[in-house]
């Protein structure tokens, strides 16, 4: 397993100069994303997500299995990460995970899983028997920095685009209904958490600290701190991690904050956007009126 | 069991009977061990720590060439929490904390004198009773004031929360200083460590939801918890500084 080459001299003074003229590389400002592309696949609860060269393809999959003794009324939800040799050679499947993927796949488990997004609850079937379990794999096609916003943004975006089975309880047996017998069912999520990540550069002691946005993968490597909030559009923060890293000031911190809401603001738009777009391709001939379960109302 | 929080408002009292803006009982000792370079025993609380720090001793094949490598290892005792609970060394979480404090140290501690080096810091959980990460950065702290590892300065970490629970979204909710597990698990709260007992931020962990108008206060109240324990910290310190100095006259 090779290690992981970082940027060559030149590239980091080149950066670095840069960056004392208030210049990025790529020409964005500070507090820039990079562009977003989201798509769907056939399937329900598949996503691709391009943040720039970063890419990361989601999937979500649900399976009816026993839940926890100790939790008989929630159902199981799990996310796993996966950094293959293909993005990085420097990742590799076999041997203990890297650090780079325990950090992902803890920080996309505190936003989405312990801030309760996706509603355990409403996956029990039967209290103690059964239950469903999603699982969203994550898969990390190419790395070009800023994984941790990508696979987030992915993930939500799964989720709220996935369709579980239909099932119908009578006493103790659960029937569970495929997607062609009835249509599939959108998961219960609670609030739509995103993240934003923020690197910290000083250039030199005694000079004003730098704060940038969505970094590339040279940003990552040349800068000095980095914080990861989680937010959703309600202005909740989900998760702070400032994991080390040089220090920053406070104040700082909760400017980035302020700046990470108005980030989450625009991405929650363009999923919502996207989401609609996929819905409207799928709703041929305006058969989703028809098979929705849901009564009209009728008003006298 | 719901947080008894009727107490709060009737007489603005805590369970363990301590005002907002109250640490706990902090003790602390350093060079407990004498076969390691330093060691330290931290109680926050009911929170136990043991550290060891060796170094900088020689590196094999280590990452940096140009400063020394930091390596954390962390083990919780199985009776450390309220069940017997044995935690495999794979765990992520542990990992995690783990990469938090060898992040923090490698900003802080001069670690370009010592070239090709490593520095290795060891931590054992002895009970866990709330503020983990903090009681583990400040138990480390004083192992490698106590290895003499120059620093750039103290870094000391506390937690911080907030009164209500998330759902009743009252903008008088107070801010708490150092919260105790029982309130760990019903309040949103965030881990905050500076660098010494000043405004910069080394770490800030926060993994409960809360509101954004909140994090404001919790973050002030958490700074200033920070520069309480750096003055304890450091009085620990030079109590045993004082100490050594006596023996050898």
């Amino acid at each position: 397993m090779p290690r992981e080459v970082g940027p060559s001299l030149n590239e980091r003074q080149f950066f670095q100069q840069a960056l004392k003229e208030k210049i990025r590389i790529d020409g964005r400002n500070f507090e820039d994303f990079r562009q977003v592309q989201l798509e769907f696949g056939d399937e329900y609860g598949v996503s691709d997500v391009r943040l720039g060269k970063t890419r990361v393809l989601t999937k979500i999959s649900a399976e009816v299995t026993t839940p926890y003794p100790d939790r008989p009324f929630d159902g199981l939800f799990t996310i796993t990460t996966a950094l293959s040799p293909m993005t990085l050679p420097s990742f590799s499947v076999s041997g203990p995970p890297s650090e780079t993927e325990i950090l992902l796949s803890r920080l996309l488990e505190k936003t989405i899983r312990r801030s309760g997004a996706l509603d355990t609850e409403s996956l029990c079937l039967l209290a103690g028997k059964s239950c469903f379990s999603v699982r969203a794999d994550v898969h990390i096609l190419s790395a070009d920095g800023n994984l941790v916003d990508a696979a987030c943004f992915g993930v939500v975006s799964a989720l709220r685009h996935f369709r579980r089975n239909d099932i119908s309880v009578s006493g103790e047996e659960v029937t569970v209904y495929t997607l062609r017998e009835r249509e599939g069912v959108p998961l219960s999520l609670l609030h739509y958490p995103l993240c934003v990540t923020f690197s910290f550069y000083t250039p030199a002691p005694g000079e004003e600290e730098m704060v940038l946005v969505d970094a590339t993968q040279l940003e990552e490597h040349t800068r000095d701190g980095s914080c990861t909030i989680g937010m959703n559009k309600h202005g909740e923060v989900c998760q702070i991690a400032k994991l080390g890293g040089a220090p920053t000031d406070a104040v700082m911190l909760l400017q980035c904050a302020n700046v990470a809401l108005q980030h989450v603001l625009k991405l929650s738009k363009i999923m919502d956007e996207k989401l609609a777009e996929d819905t409207k391709k799928r709703d041929k001939g305006g058969m989703r009126a028809e098979l929705s379960a849901e009564n009209a109302r009728i008003t006298e | 069991m719901p947080l008894d929080t009727s107490s709060y408002t009737l007489a603005l009292l805590r369970l363990d009977g301590r005002r907002w803006n109250e640490l706990r009982r902090i003790t602390a000792q350093i060079s407990t061990t004498p076969s390691a370079d330093g060691s330290s025993y931290l109680e926050m609380g009911n929170t136990k720590v043991l550290c060891t720090v060796s170094g900088p001793i020689e590196g094999q094949g280590t990452r940096e060439r140009d400063r020394a490598d930091i390596r954390v290892e962390i083990g919780v005792a199985g009776f450390s929490g309220v069940d017997r609970k044995r935690v495999g060394r794979g765990d992520k979480r542990i990992a995690e904390l783990q990469s938090t404090l060898q992040n923090t140290f490698a900003s802080s501690l001069l670690t370009t004198l010592f070239p090709h080096s490593l520095i290795n810091i060891n931590l054992h959980v002895l009970s866990q009773d709330g503020s983990l990460l903090a009681a583990l950065l400040n138990a480390s702290t004083l192992a490698l004031i106590d290895a003499g590892i120059p620093m750039l300065n103290y870094i000391t970490a506390c937690t911080a929360g907030s009164t209500s629970s998330y759902s009743s979204n009252d903008e008088a909710a107070d801010p708490l200083l150092d919260l105790n597990s029982a309130e760990e698990q019903e309040l949103p709260f965030l881990t905050v460590a500076t660098l010494g007992g000043g405004d910069e931020v080394a770490v800030l962990v926060c993994e409960t939801r809360v509101q954004l108008g909140r994090v404001e206060g919790m973050l002030a109240v958490g700074v200033d918890g920070c520069k309480q324990i750096r003055e304890i910290l450091d009085g620990v310190v030079r109590e045993s500084g004082k100490k050594v100095l006596q023996s050898r006259v």
